[in-house]
């Protein structure tokens, strides 16, 4: 599967949604929709908020299967925090 | 490998890392009786003629302490979030290089060596340097070099251990511990002057 771009390749900005379309009836719609916060950090910080969700909110379990420790855990959670909060 | 050696810290929980502290600091104290070694300060390793089997116990305790608090206090200022026992298992784990040093003292030959060497360097007026004798020379010469390494690998598991435990980013930080740990070895250095043990 091909990776959503979340970053403008020629000036680094966010990118919108600008176009959308159903693969039963065809139907597009088109606009201009900023992607939701989650989906705008990189990959890899997605794929560690889904697994922190699976792991009912435990960085101590995440981190035993994981194999990493947990400061290392929540020094990872702390930045992807910092990343969402709102920037004054 | 690289990980294990210098930053152990980012793989390993903190139960293995507080077991294998802990028991090197056991290890390393008793190894320092063994071969008349006493770690008078928080990154400073001498060899004695008399030993006493509790002093390296008691100088370790002393080390690990002062650099402990200095460091934790400081990680707490940084970031509030800092666990005590993630502190303590970077200053455990950063002295096991600093273990290993008594070890090149097998039949004192450090104390010999430095002794042979003293002798000639104590008449300042008249050194005679076809007197200087080599072996001592390359055997001091030798210790010096690895007790650098030993210096340098103590210093980047002990930073890499605080960067994880305080989550410290940026070159502030590399000022902020160089400042912690020179204070911590004057802390150390000073009970350890100051009580006779």
């Amino acid at each position: 599967m091909s990776k959503l771009p979340i970053k403008c390749p020629s000036c680094e900005q966010h990118l919108n949604v600008s176009q959308l379309s159903c693969l039963h009836c065809d139907t597009l719609i088109a606009g201009s929709y900023p992607l939701p916060k989650l989906m705008q950090l990189p990959q890899e910080d997605q794929d560690f908020i889904l697994q922190f969700v699976l792991h009912s909110g435990s960085l101590k379990k995440m981190a035993l299967q994981m194999e990493i420790s947990y400061p290392t855990m929540r020094n990872k959670l702390d930045d992807i925090i910092e990343k969402l909060q709102p920037k004054l | 490998m690289k990980t294990i050696l210098f930053n152990p810290f980012k793989k390993y929980q903190e139960n293995t890392l507080l077991i294998v502290g802990v028991l090197a600091t056991f290890i390393g104290s008793f190894t320092a009786y063994s071969f008349y070694a006493r770690f008078d300060g928080a990154i400073d390793l001498h060899f004695t003629s008399e030993i006493n089997l509790w002093q390296p116990f008691i100088d370790n305790f002393i080390n690990i302490a002062s650099v402990f608090i200095v460091l934790f206090l400081l990680s707490k200022y940084q970031n509030k979030k800092t666990r005590a026992v993630d502190i303590l298992n970077a200053v455990l784990i950063s002295r096991i290089p600093y273990y290993l040093l008594p070890l090149l003292n097998i039949n004192n030959t450090i104390s010999g060596a430095t002794e042979q060497m003293m002798t000639i360097a104590g008449d300042t007026i008249n050194i005679n340097i076809e007197a200087i004798p080599m072996n001592a020379l390359i055997i001091i010469s030798l210790f010096a070099l690895i007790s650098f390494l030993a210096l340098v690998w103590f210093i980047i598991l002990l930073f890499n251990g605080y960067k994880i435990a305080s989550n410290a980013k940026g070159n502030k930080q590399i000022l902020f511990f160089a400042l912690a740990l020179i204070l911590g070895e004057i802390i150390t250095k000073a009970i350890i002057l100051s009580i006779p043990y």
